[in-house]
């Protein structure tokens, strides 16, 4: 059974542009998914239908093959979302009152909160910056955070919208690191990016939309070929096998 | 501005650093009313006894503090000054101004005194207690107060705190941007403020509007998790000094 499945997502916004058209996906558990697509082709607003921050125009997303609308706190909770700006995401004034905004939010008893927000860190890697100002940290350390802030809600499912955007190569390091190590937990992973070089080589799966369209779907080695054609950029050093490209050593 | 200690948060491992935070802000309301009742030197002495004291125990960096009153000194002077202009009374002997009364001048540097201790007052809490204190405190208190929602208003005041040094850097950018691209040269000073207020605006709101995406997809709900409380006998302590020192500057 799929863990999420998409079907006929449409969005048209109200001047009549239309955003997304028709998108079919099924993702399995457990799944290390890229999605690319050029500027403006409608990965992000596709990847906010997911868990119910836009509502599509036509189409259904279910989770554990219910519809998100039925209960959209646990689509929420299903499916954490690291946001493109990690500075736009954070709402608390030290590290751990950032982590402890979505338990909170849930209600959870405070020492519940508190022992969610001691293991997301720790996982992380941040528990030392829990007493400080979100905002001090390098540009790796927020995406970490906002990591940590998602980890807190117990997601089967995480999806990054362009973790690399803004990062010198050791922050994307760290980053990669921690996409990977959330997969090797048993997370579903659903990467979106452009900067196909830097993730592909760990994904089971590679999606491109293009113009708002599911356009390719499938093992990275059969559609990085046809990147190039959809305005993505085909990694250097890809015909030698999509494999050789990770940026681990 | 930025480098001043006052009403800044400084992380120690002091007395009223672990206060809770709901006695720490009635005392300093309590503080802060004896202050606006105190008339007389021997009530200001006994006040500012209490405040040198609560410095003490704060381990705030006293230098900083003393030094950074200069930022205040204007407004000190000023309000000296027109005390002892606008109160009638016995001029004082050999002075050239015949305007300025002993009492005009007594009350002129009671009044100076008493800023200096409001303001001492303000500094000692706000940088003994963190933001995040503050919202708790803020929400505690609110929460009897029928329709209002305690939540609402204090994501409010921590969005706001959240916000304001965002919007600041942006508009440094902005600025510089504009600098380079010569907007001195642009004498009209309404055009010069528009052209940074529009797309500062457009910013802001670009950023809220990801903010409450984020908020949303963390399942952002005004039923939350409500703060713990933890009342430590030392806090007893400094609220009856408090309550001490109102009933003293009462009744003296």
């Amino acid at each position: 059974m799929p863990i999420l499945e998409v079907q006929h997502l449409t969005h048209i916004f109200p001047d009549g542009t239309v955003a997304i058209e028709d998108i079919n996906l099924k993702i399995e558990p457990r799944e290390f998914v890229v999605i690319a697509g050029s500027n403006g082709s409608g990965k992000t607003v596709f990847i906010r239908h997911l868990n119910g921050l836009l509502s599509p125009t036509k189409g259904k997303v279910f989770i554990d093959d219910e519809p998100i609308v039925k209960n959209i706190v646990n689509a929420r909770k299903k499916i954490g979302m690291i946001f493109q700006d990690s500075d736009s995401q954070i709402v608390g004034q030290t590290v751990k009152e950032d982590v402890a905004f979505g338990p909170e939010n849930l209600n959870l008893p405070p020492e519940d909160v508190d022992r969610l927000v001691q293991k997301s860190l720790q996982s992380v890697g941040l528990e030392e910056y829990a007493t400080q100002d979100p905002h001090v940290l390098s540009g790796g350390q927020k995406r970490k955070l906002a990591v940590a802030g998602v980890l807190a809600m117990k997601p089967k499912i995480i999806v990054f919208d362009e973790p690399f955007t803004g990062l010198d190569y050791p922050g994307i390091v760290q980053v990669l690191k921690q996409i990977l190590l959330l997969h090797e937990k048993g997370h579903t992973i659903i990467v979106v990016t452009h900067e196909l070089e830097k993730v592909l080589a760990h994904a089971n799966r590679l999606i491109i939309i293009h113009k708002g369209k599911l356009v390719e779907n499938g093992l990275p080695s059969d559609v990085i070929g046809n990147s190039e054609r959809y305005g993505v950029k085909m990694p250097l050093r890809a015909n030698e096998g999509v494999e050789t490209l990770t940026w681990l050593k | 501005m930025a480098q001043m200690m006052f009403f800044h948060y400084v992380h120690k491992n002091a007395i009223l650093h672990n206060m809770d935070g709901r006695i720490k802000v009635f005392c300093m309301v309590l503080m802060s009313l004896a202050t606006s009742l105190a008339v007389n030197v021997l009530d200001f002495t006994i006040l500012t006894c209490v405040v040198f004291m609560a410095l003490l125990v704060s381990k705030l960096p006293m230098i900083s503090l003393v030094k950074d009153m200069k930022f205040f000194m204007f407004l000190i002077i000023f309000v000296f000054i027109m005390n002892s202009l606008s109160i009638k009374g016995e001029p004082i002997p050999n002075f050239p101004i015949k305007s300025v009364s002993i009492e005009g001048v007594t009350a002129g540097l009671l009044f100076a005194w008493r800023l200096i201790l409001i303001i001492m007052i303000c500094s000692i809490v706000t940088g003994t207690t963190s933001l995040l204190v503050f919202k708790k405190v803020i929400e505690w208190y609110l929460r009897p107060i029928p329709f209002i929602s305690e939540t609402r208003v204090s994501t409010m005041i921590n969005l706001t705190f959240l916000l304001i040094p965002v919007i600041l850097d942006q508009y440094t950018e902005m600025s510089n941007a504009q600098t380079a691209r010569c907007v001195e040269s642009r004498k009209n000073p309404i055009k010069r403020v528009m052209f940074i207020a529009v797309p500062l605006l457009s910013n802001t709101l670009r950023k809220t509007d990801e903010l409450i995406y984020a908020m949303e997809s963390r399942c952002y709900s005004e039923e939350r998790t409500r703060a713990l409380f933890k009342v430590n006998p030392l806090d007893w302590i400094v609220l009856t000094t408090s309550i001490l020192a109102v009933t003293l500057v009462i009744i003296l």
